[in-house]
């Protein structure tokens, strides 16, 4: 690592950042957003939550050389990066955030032009497209020192991980976690575990730093409680009316996503939790005359979040949960300090996407039961095969069981070009009908 | 004899049968458990049911397989084995085990990904043993001097497959690029004792043979379809002469094992299978097992025959292009459906691709 790029970042961390944001704060006195009757009153952390991951995606620009950078899937085991002090960046993340300033398409069309083909991911044609042009609304991202890529989410990272290893001839560490056909078993545990002990010389030779068990152990304390909070946060929602929807929780679920393990993620959903807590108290709801609560399945739509929060609560329709939102938080009780890779490997490998679809029907069915859930929209998303596949019977067998009305509508998460709006709107407004039928 | 007729007259025989979906796994332990092993990679068929369950942009591979399944045709079968081969194929495994529930008993297969660490092989064993454990639940016990014969059996036919290739690529094979396709994916259904008799009496042939002359090329992908391909090929006079396909070269041409214990035996032949894109291979070493196949055959350049919608081979193949196009191999990529013949445009791009390097 640089000196002077160490002082830079140090510098810019410190007292650029805080002055710049501190001059943005008093430049900007936005007026506030003209109340809607449909919905409550805009979240007070939202602000908050734009501070952190601009700053976060601000300092970013500075960390090159000044501390070891690493980019990493959404479902990898970040707390043993965090031990060295890598500055993770999360190019799912930064997908989404190009698909909501609808950037999509033309970093899409990048990655298309030098060969992938747009039947893939467009979160991997997204990044790609970066990679290849540096395009970016976060203005600059580092490059890594190592690409830090777990399966457990899907095979797709894996290969879009690999293209990025080989075009910028970048280490790949993997974290292979067997899918859970049935039950997790002990030899996956082993076999997870005995990669994450692996992993430790090697990120002490990337990273220049020697590992402290008692660092780790602390970051996996903060990493726990981080994600038990946001699952806290989300469990908000059971109330009626809920005190945000789920379109709030797509975006307020960044810090959990990109800077789990770090104390501002942990503060952060200690004062979200706090201010819908009061919201539940004082009965305040994002929806306020909410009359059906509703399910969400896959990712997010991102560059549609506010028109469709907009669409549906119009209808006094709320979601009030999501599958997608859950899934940092679903399996974090696993986590524990005592025994940090035993518990990372069980933590990580059972997430929704590495588990057969009964565990995922299953999931469903408690949460339509414990968020008293109406009805439910799947996304079936080209770009995400393992959340997809398997959407047509889960929603036959919801509504067979919980007698769940369900809508499946097409649409990729970030590239617009393949979201038909006529059909959709068509495929919803049937939907409404049914659902006040 | 067709396959069907094939696989009764084994059932009758008193093996059983089990469907096998995409791509890799330990075909030995089936045959020491008396049970054959058919691979369902492309059956011949219009999806339509199917459609119930899978959306249009899940590729054919998957959406035959399960078409298959759901039009009854694996009646007769004993079983079903899911390797791990991909996303779409996990959820199909599962789709099946817990959704579809047929009478049949489902297995599933996990093998490790590159890059591999150290606790790989050992992991792989216990895979291959918790599989051997998991059938014979069903299949009765495996012995192990059943094993270590089906794996000298597995051996003579790795061998027999690396003469027919070496056959091939020296041009010293009289079979055209259909024939050979049809000859070798019949190890798909094939019992041993069938098999080996079949390939021994290619290579014969093959020693015989004078030239078939015509351009040599590469074909990189999963499978050599739709057969349209091959038969436009042959009729532009040129021979593929090796090939990097998931379902033929990538896995049939496994060098020999050295260890005696047969599950030593099928790890090492697992680590030591050409490279390829379920395993998670790194693109140069998929580049550098290209170019050296294109050394050995003299081949003019590589066709990429993706199946559609195939994540695996598709995030490979712009970096091999460009590493082929840095070494001034042309290559051709070709976004291909299983069983829905060769468009006139397809065709048109073949054509003027072969006149290229023709």
């Amino acid at each position: 690592m640089s000196f002077y790029r160490s002082a830079q970042y140090g510098f810019m961390k410190d007292l650029g950042a805080p002055a710049l944001f501190w001059l943005e704060r008093k430049r900007k006195k936005k007026k506030p957003p003209k109340p809607n009757p449909h919905l409550g009153p805009p979240l007070k952390c939202a602000g908050r939550l734009r501070e952190i991951m601009t700053r976060h995606y601000y300092l970013s620009r500075f960390a090159q050389g000044a501390r070891p950078v690493a980019w990493v899937t959404s479902g990898a085991p970040v707390e043993i990066l965090r031990a060295f002090d890598f500055y993770t960046v999360y190019p799912e993340n930064h997908g989404a955030l190009c698909g909501a300033q609808k950037m999509g398409p033309d970093l899409c069309a990048e990655a298309e032009h030098r060969g992938y083909h747009s039947d893939l991911c467009s979160y991997a044609r997204i990044d790609l497209g970066h990679a290849f042009t540096g395009k970016t609304p976060a203005g600059h991202l580092p490059k890594p020192d190592v690409l830090f890529c777990s399966n457990n989410i899907c095979q797709t990272v894996l290969y879009w991980y690999k293209a990025l290893s080989h075009n910028w001839d970048i280490p790949l560490i993997l974290f292979d976690t067997p899918f859970n056909f049935r039950d997790i078993r002990e030899v996956d545990v082993s076999y997870m575990v005995q990669q994450l002990e692996e992993m430790i010389p090697l990120l002490e030779r990337i990273s220049g730093k020697k590992f402290s068990e008692s660092r780790f152990e602390e970051i996996i304390g903060i990493g726990a409680e981080s994600s038990l909070t946001w699952g806290e946060v989300l469990a908000t929602m059971k109330h009626k009316p809920a005190p945000m929807t789920i379109f709030d929780a797509f975006v307020h679920m960044a810090p959990v996503v990109s800077l789990r393990g770090l104390p501002v993620a942990l503060d952060y959903y200690r004062i979200l939790l706090e201010e819908l807590k009061e919201r539940v108290r004082q009965g305040i709801g994002a929806v306020p005359h909410e009359r059906k609560r509703l399910l969400w399945d896959n990712i997010a739509v991102w560059f549609k979040l506010r028109e469709w929060s907009l669409l549906f609560a119009e209808r006094d329709f709320n979601f009030v949960a999501a599958t997608y939102t859950n899934a940092w938080a679903e399996t974090i009780h696993y986590l524990n300090r005592e025994s940090p890779f035993e518990s990372m490997a069980r933590a990580y490998s059972l997430v929704i996407l590495n588990n057969n679809l009964d565990h995922r029907l299953k999931l469903m069915e408690e949460m339509v039961r414990d968020y008293q859930v109406d009805g439910m929209v799947m996304l079936s998303l080209r770009s995400c095969k393992p959340y997809s596949v398997g959407q047509y019977d889960l929603r036959r067998l919801l509504a067979e069981r919980l007698g769940i009305k369900a809508l499946i509508i097409e649409a990729d998460m970030t590239d617009f070009r393949t979201y038909s709006e006529e059909q959709t709107r068509t495929r919803l407004e049937a939907f409404f009908e049914e659902l006040e039928g | 004899m067709s396959r069907k007729e094939y696989l009764l007259q084994q059932k009758e025989k008193g093996r059983r049968i089990f469907g096998v979906f995409p791509a890799l796994y330990p075909k030995e332990v089936f045959w020491a458990l008396d049970t054959v092993p058919v691979e369902i990679w492309d059956p011949p068929l219009q999806v339509a049911a199917a459609s119930a369950h899978l959306q249009p942009y899940i590729c054919s591979v998957v959406r035959l397989g399960l078409e298959l399944v759901l039009q009854g045709k694996t009646g007769f079968l004993d079983g079903f084995l899911f390797p791990h081969t991909c996303d779409s194929m996990q959820n199909l495994a599962s789709l099946i085990n817990d959704h579809i529930k047929g009478p049949q008993a489902c297995h599933f297969f996990y093998h490790p990904k590159e890059p591999y660490g150290k606790g790989a092989r050992a992991f792989y064993r216990h895979e291959l043993e918790g599989l051997a454990q998991s059938l014979e639940g069903q299949l009765g016990v495996l012995k192990n001097e059943a094993l270590q014969e089906q794996m000298a059996q597995g051996q003579k036919i790795s061998g027999l497959f690396q003469n027919l290739y070496d056959l091939r690529a020296q041009d010293k094979l009289d079979m055209s690029n259909r024939a050979f396709y049809e000859a070798i994916r019949r190890n798909e259904f094939l019992f041993p004792d069938d098999l080996i008799p079949e390939l021994e009496g290619h290579v014969k042939k093959g020693g015989e043979a004078k030239a078939r002359g015509g351009v040599p090329v590469i074909l990189s992908g999963v499978l050599p379809n739709p057969p349209e391909l091959l038969t436009l090929l042959d009729e532009l006079e040129i021979r593929v002469a090796h090939d990097d396909l998931l379902a033929c070269s990538r896995r049939l041409l496994v060098p020999q094992a050295t260890r005696v214990d047969p599950y030593e035996q099928l790890v090492e032949r697992y680590f030591s299978m050409n490279p390829c894109s379920t395993k998670g291979s790194s693109i140069s070493r998929r580049e550098a097992y290209l170019l050296g196949l294109l050394q050995k055959t003299g081949a003019k350049g590589v066709i990429f025959n993706v199946v559609k919608f195939c994540e695996p081979e598709w995030f490979d193949v712009p970096n091999l292009v460009e590493g082929l196009k840095r070494q001034g191999v042309p290559s051709l990529v070709l976004d291909t459906e299983l069983n829905q013949g060769l468009s006139g445009q397809m065709a048109t791009r073949v054509e003027a691709f072969t006149e290229m390097i023709g």
